[in-house]
């Protein structure tokens, strides 16, 4: 049992689709009246069937009141560290910090290159991605002077620091692999994999926990402190069939176990139905919260 | 002046971009401070409806530019056309050119960009934008003068950096870099950044043509509006769009109110209106008229065009009715899609023609209402309900024109008429059934009836013996009760795997046994493949076409179509070598009767009221689905016309039996002796 005892959070993962032109906004408004704490969004710049990532964060934290959004996860090697914090940073103002930053080392290289962008190995992702990291913080923080990262793969000599975000900001990463792992360890506040990218299911995330908190630790960081998180998906249905496949209460439970068992302490929900988002909102979160919780005061 | 003056406001949050939008400003820019400008633009957008968006000056090196490209589409489409994109730094040239073959949605093939600065491999091109966002470039020295007269759709200056002279002799040069590149100049729009400390004279003698005031208080709008309404068009195609017009139409001659809103095929919103949902198309001008009155004038422009083709298009799902054309004019009325409750008591409603049948549904539904249509969400209501409807509730409640009250239309010589039982009685007659014929109609008043949840069984049965199939099929519908309609579906024969057909049918019944019930004799007639029976409201059955998008129909379609009575053996035999003749991919057999059968065949146009079955097949090759369907023919008693795409006087007798086409051609003669509406089964008038 590995918990960290993290306070939860639930949101839902949009499809970014640009037709019609304004199903993500309003899903995303759906998720913030129905009271879920984060709107994330996909981010495949080379698709063309899908809006901008970046535009519509904003455009949809403009539209909606209290949600958090973030992208889920930005595709680092088509965006630019410096613009990623500036841009970030200046959302955050804008809507009293309500913005997260969901980061990728980047996972189609052939749409990826087709766009224009450079391709990297597997290995320079993540020493690009501990680059940009990097210029991020910097840019973000108060410190005199310019920002002055001379990295293998980033460069920022002389750039510009601020705006500083309105809150302290989180940089959640996408990460399957011990080298990304570890780095998220070192680096990042938050670990965003798939489910259904997780082929032994919710028990793979016994091994995501270990290189991280290692990684942390030999840091000199707290790994309680870096966010355990999960994309999941599944069907509400009648009763009970399979994990995450059932009514609510049946949500609840399997998302519970997966809570106390491996610490992770946010769900994010891929759906674009409204009735499902609001389900999760309505009936899964507050009963996982209770159970949880009645869990922790043992 | 070529160009509409326009007044915008430099702006740093919401509040302000709101202010100026209230003052009825035409556009607000933010220019970078610390912020990153677009967040802030794409913020602004989202608290504001109307005003345009731009940034004084984006720096090309934060994105890439394929990116960037994305990304003003996304805006773009997000605001509702309302982004300029104003561009400075290195290589903008090169910037330009991508952004802009990222933005072309329409053209073939992905963007490859071989540039010296930037290269694209292949990047996927789109989403087309709203509009066609113009590009602005900046920058005082020669080169970016240059630049802008050679590709820039606007250039911005702020008259703190240059000079008044400085300004003139800048506008020269980039006047000889447009000629130089053939470009006629008066395309390159002018921007300045001003204080609005000036005149409407002072403001007039810079020769900009869109003013951005720079001031810690904005000014309302007063003192230069007349300045403002003086000015040019607020349409203005550069000549690169005027190119692309197309022989004997009077584009500049559009009354106001439709030049807004029209559409020609230089035009960026061509690509979303030229083909529909079956065939391709390349209209020479598509007009979109909002109101009635609107509606009359798009309907005196075509009448002016009578060498032209002239298509009537409501939500673009003509088989039969050729709602487009190769350089001819289209009228859509997609924009005139409302839908209202006109009296809850006696359940009447008042839908547009460009209303889509799954959103007449999904109104009706919190009402406990629906009006069967057809079987697609997606078909409109005009084509469908000026021609039949044979929905999925057709056996129970009949065809779609069956419960229409009233009509309002535009007739050919420009009146708006209503028409009903008791007004204009025979042009209410002629509507139902063959209203393509005799004007454009602007509003349909229906009577719904109350549907609660209904059964949709979607079966797969064997076929391997498909005549046996058919008649058994055929016998079970005739013999169900008229709560059930449905529909067959079977492909030509497969080497070497099991034929089988698909059935489906709607049971009007929220109650599970009476479905399973009634369904049963349907699934009993083969051995069942795969079987699947939900009950569901009425508009979950309907809601099976895709939100968003445009129709990307190709080429011409091929459909036949025959009414029949009862599927006989020998008609059964008929099908099977049709089937096996390989020359439909599509056959299919709709359930009508019942209810259809009780109205008279003289009370409507549509009247082939006898039939139980509509047979509709669809191939490739019109030459061999004719000759295939040749087999069918003496089987059938008439047509509906909405299946069948051949538009021959021998298939307008199909269509209309010999008294109803004799009416027709009279009333033809009455409301429409030139014939402009002519898209659809045409009616010949009779003679005078
Ligand atoms: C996928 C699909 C499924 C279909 N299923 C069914 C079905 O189940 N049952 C059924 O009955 N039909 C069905 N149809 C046929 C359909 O009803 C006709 O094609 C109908 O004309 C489509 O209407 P629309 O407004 O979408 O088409 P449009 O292409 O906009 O119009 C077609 C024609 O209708 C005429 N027309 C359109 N609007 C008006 C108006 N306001 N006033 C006067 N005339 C007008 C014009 O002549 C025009 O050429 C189907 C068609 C398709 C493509």
């Amino acid at each position: 049992m590995t918990d960290y005892g993290q306070d939860l959070l639930f949101g839902t993962f949009i499809t970014p689709t640009a037709q019609p032109v304004h199903q993500a906004v309003e899903l995303a408004v759906v998720a913030d009246r129905a009271g879920l704490d984060l709107a994330t969004f996909q981010d495949h710049p080379y698709l063309p069937k899908f809006h901008d990532t970046w535009t519509l964060i904003s455009y949809a934290a403009a539209r909606t009141t209290r949600i958090r959004l973030s992208g889920n996860v930005l595709s680092l090697p088509l965006r630019q560290p410096a613009v990623l914090a500036r841009s970030h940073a200046s959302l955050d103002r804008l809507t009293g910090g309500r913005i997260e930053l969901g980061l990728g080392a980047g996972a189609f290289w052939d749409g990826i290159e087709a766009m224009g962008a450079r391709r990297l190995t597997p290995g320079q992702a993540v020493t690009a991605l501990g680059e940009a990291i990097e210029i991020i913080r910097a840019v973000w923080s108060s410190e005199p002077g310019p920002v002055r990262v001379n990295g293998e793969f980033y460069q920022a000599d002389g750039v510009k620091r601020g705006p500083a975000p309105a809150h302290d900001m989180s940089i959640w990463v996408g990460a399957y692999k011990p080298r990304m792992l570890r780095l998220i360890g070192r680096a990042a506040d938050g670990v965003l994999p798939s489910l259904s990218y997780l082929e032994g299911g919710p028990a793979d995330y016994a091994v995501i926990n270990q290189h991280i908190d290692d990684s942390a630790v030999a840091a000199g960081r707290e790994p309680a402190r870096i966010r355990r998180m999960l994309n999941i998906n599944g069907t509400f249905s009648g009763f009970g069939k399979s994990f995450l496949n059932g009514p609510a209460e049946q949500w609840a439970e399997d998302l519970a176990g997966v809570a106390l068992e491996h610490g992770v302490s946010t769900f994010i929900l891929a759906s674009d139905d409204p009735a499902a988002i609001e389900e999760f909102a309505g009936d899964v979160a507050p009963a996982v919260r209770e159970l949880v919780a009645a869990e922790r005061a043992h | 002046m070529k160009h509409r003056l326009r007044f915008g406001a430099l702006v740093t949050s919401v509040a302000e971009a709101r202010r100026a939008e209230e003052l009825g400003y035409d556009l607000v820019a933010v220019s970078p401070d610390e912020r990153d400008p677009w967040t802030l633009l794409s913020w602004i957008a989202g608290h504001t409806e109307r005003v345009g968006l731009a940034v004084t000056g984006l720096d090309a090196a934060d994105r890439e530019p394929t990116v960037l490209g994305r990304a003003a589409a996304s805006l773009d489409l997000l605001s509702g056309g309302r982004l300029s994109l104003a561009l400075t730094g290195e290589h903008l040239g090169e910037v330009t050119d991508i952004v802009r073959g990222v933005l072309d949605a329409d053209q073939a093939g992905p963007l490859r960009y071989p540039g010296e600065h930037h290269r694209v491999p292949k990047a996927q091109r789109g989403p087309l934008p709203a509009h066609r966002i113009p590009i602005w470039l900046t920058g005082t020295d020669p080169a970016s003068l240059a630049l802008a007269g050679r590709t820039a759709d606007g250039w911005i200056a702020d008259l703190e950096q240059v000079s008044a002279d400085e300004l003139v002799t800048a506008y020269k040069i980039i006047e000889a870099a447009a000629s130089e590149a053939d470009r006629d100049a008066d395309e390159i729009r002018r921007i300045l950044i001003v204080d609005p400390d000036r005149s409407a004279a002072e403001l007039s003698a810079l020769g900009a043509d869109t003013f951005l005031f720079r001031a810690a208080v904005l000014p309302d709008l007063t003192a230069w509006e007349t300045l403002r309404d003086s000015s040019g068009p607020s349409v203005f195609r550069p000549a690169s769009v005027r190119s692309k017009r197309r022989d004997g139409i009077a584009y500049d001659e559009l009354p106001a109110s439709l030049a807004a809103t029209a559409v020609e095929p230089g035009d960026l919103d061509y690509a979303r209106v030229r083909s529909t949902y079956m065939r391709g198309g390349a209209p020479g001008l598509v007009l979109r008229p909002t109101t009635t009155a609107e509606v009359v004038e798009a309907l005196a422009v075509a009448r002016a065009h009578p060498e032209l083709p002239f298509g009537l298009r409501s939500a673009g799902h003509g088989v039969s009715g050729r709602s487009t054309n190769d350089g001819g004019i289209v009228v859509s009325l997609a924009a005139l899609n409302t839908i209202e409750i006109l009296d809850e008591a006696r359940r009447l409603i008042r839908v547009g023609p460009g209303a889509r049948w799954m959103d007449v549904a999904h109104a009706l539904r919190p009402y406990g209402w629906a009006l069967s249509s057809g079987d697609y969400g997606g078909v409109g209501v005009g084509g469908l309900a000026t021609a039949g409807g044979v929905g999925w509730l057709a056996r129970k409640h009949g065809l779609t024109i069956d419960h229409l009250h009233a009509v309002e239309m535009v007739l050919a010589d420009g009146s708006v008429v209503r028409a009903s039982a008791t007004e204009n009685a025979d042009l209410f007659w002629a509507v139902r059934g063959a209203g393509a014929n005799f004007g454009a109609v602007t509003s349909f008043e229906f009577e719904a009836y109350e549907v609660g949840d209904v059964g949709f069984a979607q079966l797969v049965v064997a076929a391997d013996d498909p005549a046996d199939l058919l008649v058994t099929w055929g016998r079970a519908i005739e013999a169900a009760p008229r709560d059930l309609s449905g529909q067959l579906i079977m492909g030509p024969p497969r080497p070497g795997q099991p034929a089988y057909a698909q059935l489906m049918a709607v049971v009007d019944s929220d109650d599970p046994e009476t479905i399973i019930e009634q369904v049963q004799p349907i699934a009993a007639i083969a051995p069942l493949y795969q079987q699947e029976v939900v009950l569901t409201p009425y508009a979950g059955v309907i809601s099976n076409a895709a939100d968003g998008g445009y129709h990307q129909g190709v080429g011409e379609p091929t459909s036949r179509s025959g009414l029949i009575e009862h599927l006989t053996p020998a008609f059964a035999r008929a099908v099977v070598k049709l089937l096996a003749s390989g020359a439909v991919h599509w056959f299919q057999i709709r359930t009508v009767g019942g209810a259809v059968a009780d109205v008279p065949a003289d009370e409507t146009a549509y009247a082939h009221r006898s039939a139980n079955f509509s047979v509709i097949v669809m191939g490739s090759s019109k030459q061999r689905v004719d000759a295939a369907w040749a087999g069918l023919a003496e089987h059938f008693d008439g047509l509906y016309l909405s299946f069948e795409t051949d538009q021959s006087p021998e298939r307008v007798a199909d269509a209309f039996p010999p008294a109803t086409l004799a009416r027709l051609r009279e009333l033809k003669l009455r409301y429409d002796p030139d014939n402009l509406f002519r898209d659809n089964f045409n009616i010949k008038a009779a003679a005078r």
